[in-house]
Parts: C-alpha cells; sequence; structure tokens
C-alpha cells in the first residue's frame, strides 16, 4: 500500500494547497475515476452521479488542508465521495440495504455445480446480460462494495477506510452477494449438482 | 498482495462458509492473473465468469474535460471551509455575549466588590513578579497561536 507521508499523495497536496497552477486539476484527473465508480455505483443515475462528482472534488478543495495523511490520499478522497453519495441517498429516501436479510441460497455453499464452460458462458450474450442485470438489482451498498474490490482492486481495510463499515462486515456482504449471484448464473446455466 | 492485506479479516465461524470464501477469492485471483480456467471445477468458473462481470468499468463515464471544469469551478470559490467559517462565528458570538455579560454583571453588582479590588492597585506599584507573569501568560498564548496556525496550514 501506499505509504501516505512519503508518496506522491504529499507533493500533490503541497502544491493544490499551494495553489500551484494545474495541480487541482491534476488532482481531480487522478482521482475523477475512483469517485465516479463509487457515486454511479451508489447512485446509478447519470446525472445526479456527474452533479455529485463535481460536489465531491470541489468539497476535496475546501477541506484539503484537513487531510492529515492518516490513510492514502485516495481512500480519504474516495471517503468524502462515498459520504455524499450516501447522503444523497437519505435525501431521496433509498435504502442502501435491503432490508430482507439474508437473501441468498445457503444451499449453494460448497456445491460445486456441473455444466459450466466458461469461455461459452461469456460468449453467450443472453447470460452474460442476464449476469449484468442481476448485478443491477443488487443494493446500492453491495454493488459499491463489489466495485471497489472488483474494479478499483481495493484490499477490504482501504475499502473500511472509505465506508467505515468493519472488515468483518464487508468480508460478510461480499460473500452473500457472491453467493448471490453465482445462485442467480446457475439459474440460468444450469442447476448445482 | 491483495490476499496478503486481507489477512487481518477475522474468518467465518463456520469452516463451510470459510471454504466457500476461499473459492471464491481462489477464482477471483486466478481471473485477475488471467489464467486457464480449463482447470477449474464449474463453480470456480461461475465465480470467473463474475469477476469478468464486475471488472468491467461502467458505460457511462464522466465528461473528457470534466478535470479542468472542476478545477476552473474550485479556483474562484475561497478555500475556507464552511467548518471553520461556523466556528469563527461562534466564537464572535460567545466572545461578544461574554463581554456583554461581564459589563451587565459588573454595573448591577460590581459596587460591592470592584472598588475594594481597585483601590489597593491605585495605591501601590504592582509589583514586577506579577508584571513578569502577565508578559509571560500573554507571550505564551501568542506563541501557542502562531503553533497552531502553522499545523493547520501543514
Amino acid at each position: 500500500m501506499d505509504d501516505p507521508h512519503s508518496s506522491p499523495d504529499r507533493e500533490l497536496v503541497d502544491a493544490v494547497l499551494a495553489d500551484r497552477p494545474g495541480a487541482f486539476e491534476r488532482l481531480v484527473r487522478e482521482y475523477q475515476g475512483l469517485c465516479w465508480h463509487i457515486i454511479q455505483r451508489m447512485v446509478r443515475h447519470p446525472e445526479d452521479a456527474r452533479d455529485l462528482c463535481q460536489e465531491t472534488f470541489l468539497r476535496v478543495h475546501q477541506c484539503l488542508h484537513q487531510y492529515r495523511y492518516e490513510s492514502a490520499l485516495k481512500s480519504w478522497i474516495g471517503r468524502v465521495a462515498y459520504t455524499i453519495a450516501l447522503r444523497h441517498l437519505q435525501h431521496k429516501r433509498i435504502p442502501l440495504l435491503e432490508s430482507t436479510g439474508d437473501d441468498f441460497d445457503e444451499s449453494l455453499v460448497e456445491t460445486i455445480g456441473d455444466g459450466f464452460d466458461l469461455e461459452t458462458a461469456c460468449a453467450d450474450e443472453e447470460t452474460v446480460r442476464h449476469l449484468h442485470a442481476a448485478i443491477e438489482r443488487l443494493p446500492p451498498l453491495q454493488r459499491t462494495l463489489l466495485t471497489l474490490y472488483y474494479l478499483e482492486e481495493m484490499p477490504i481495510p482501504e475499502i473500511a477506510r472509505i465506508t467505515g463499515l468493519a472488515g468483518g462486515t464487508i468480508k460478510s456482504h461480499l460473500f452473500r452477494t457472491r453467493l448471490r449471484l453465482r445462485g442467480a448464473l446457475e439459474t440460468r446455466t444450469g442447476v448445482a449438482a | 498482495m491483495i490476499r496478503n492485506m486481507n489477512d487481518d479479516i477475522p474468518s467465518f465461524d463456520d469452516p463451510a462458509r470459510e471454504r466457500e470464501w476461499l473459492a471464491q477469492e481462489n477464482a477471483m485471483r486466478r481471473e485477475r492473473l488471467h489464467l486457464d480456467p480449463h482447470s477449474d471445477d464449474a463453480r470456480a468458473q461461475r465465480y470467473r465468469m463474475l469477476a469478468r462481470a464486475l471488472r468491467q468499468p461502467p458505460e457511462e463515464g464522466l465528461p473528457p474535460d470534466f478535470a479542468r471544469q472542476v478545477a476552473a469551478r474550485a479556483g474562484s470559490v475561497p478555500r475556507t471551509s464552511y467548518g471553520t467559517r461556523f466556528e469563527f462565528g461562534l466564537i464572535i458570538v460567545l466572545s461578544l455575549a461574554l463581554l456583554i455579560g461581564s459589563v451587565v454583571v459588573s454595573v448591577q453588582y460590581g459596587s460591592g466588590w470592584l472598588r475594594p479590588m481597585i483601590a489597593p492597585s491605585l495605591s501601590a506599584t504592582p509589583s514586577l513578579h506579577l508584571l513578569l507573569a502577565l508578559a509571560g501568560c500573554v507571550g505564551f498564548t501568542w506563541l501557542l497561536g502562531r503553533w497552531q496556525q502553522a499545523a493547520g496550514r501543514r
């Protein structure tokens, strides 16, 4: 992991705080992908997500002097984006999680299944569409956790710093969501053995 | 490596769940490394398909000039946090309330204790020790303020 005390983080933060030309634009360009992934996955409304991304970076610009290098700059900015998206969902009364509790097939645990070929399934557009639809139907929190874990390749402790959730809670969400999506895939491609 | 960084995360109490978790992790790692899927069982291949879908970025993205636009907008806003402004306002209001309260109390009840307090100091010169202590307090407060300002800027 980056050491926030010696990494380019400090150089970039110092440049922004000193109002050096182009420094803040460089910071935005560096982290806009992360913010977009977090906010877009939470909010799912492209126009709202764009506005919230802008709000995130304006907040970062305002509050950067409060950054104390206790975590990587990436995590700190991710936390700002997550908090802004969360507040937006609360304002719109969109639940972060489903209230139904465990919605996954426990019987899938440790079953191998059969009749599946990765390359064939990936080439089948209907199966791919089915899987993407299942991902889209996930509640905002689970979608975001999966995005940070797979797309941003962040380890669980770093996701914990962004979301404020405990590592064990994140692990549990990831586990159940993956099992649930695997169940969705099995109903499409064949029954577990 | 991601696996090492996740080592501090507690295991599931149920061993079957933990084994399933490890299968999920293994499939994610194999997909990330583009390893040949033919040796994977059906479960691992399904998790790998999931990983492939999740690693795709969203179709829609931010406009190409997003960074430039935001930087231009940020440049037009002075960098003073709302929190700092609120705290500063609160300090002013509370200081004024304290000052007004002190004046009112002194006028109302001061005749009994204010005159005896002032009388000896008018008749006698303050000692050098007291003046030094006062100067020390003022100097220390000033230095503390400077140090806090420097820490805030860092």
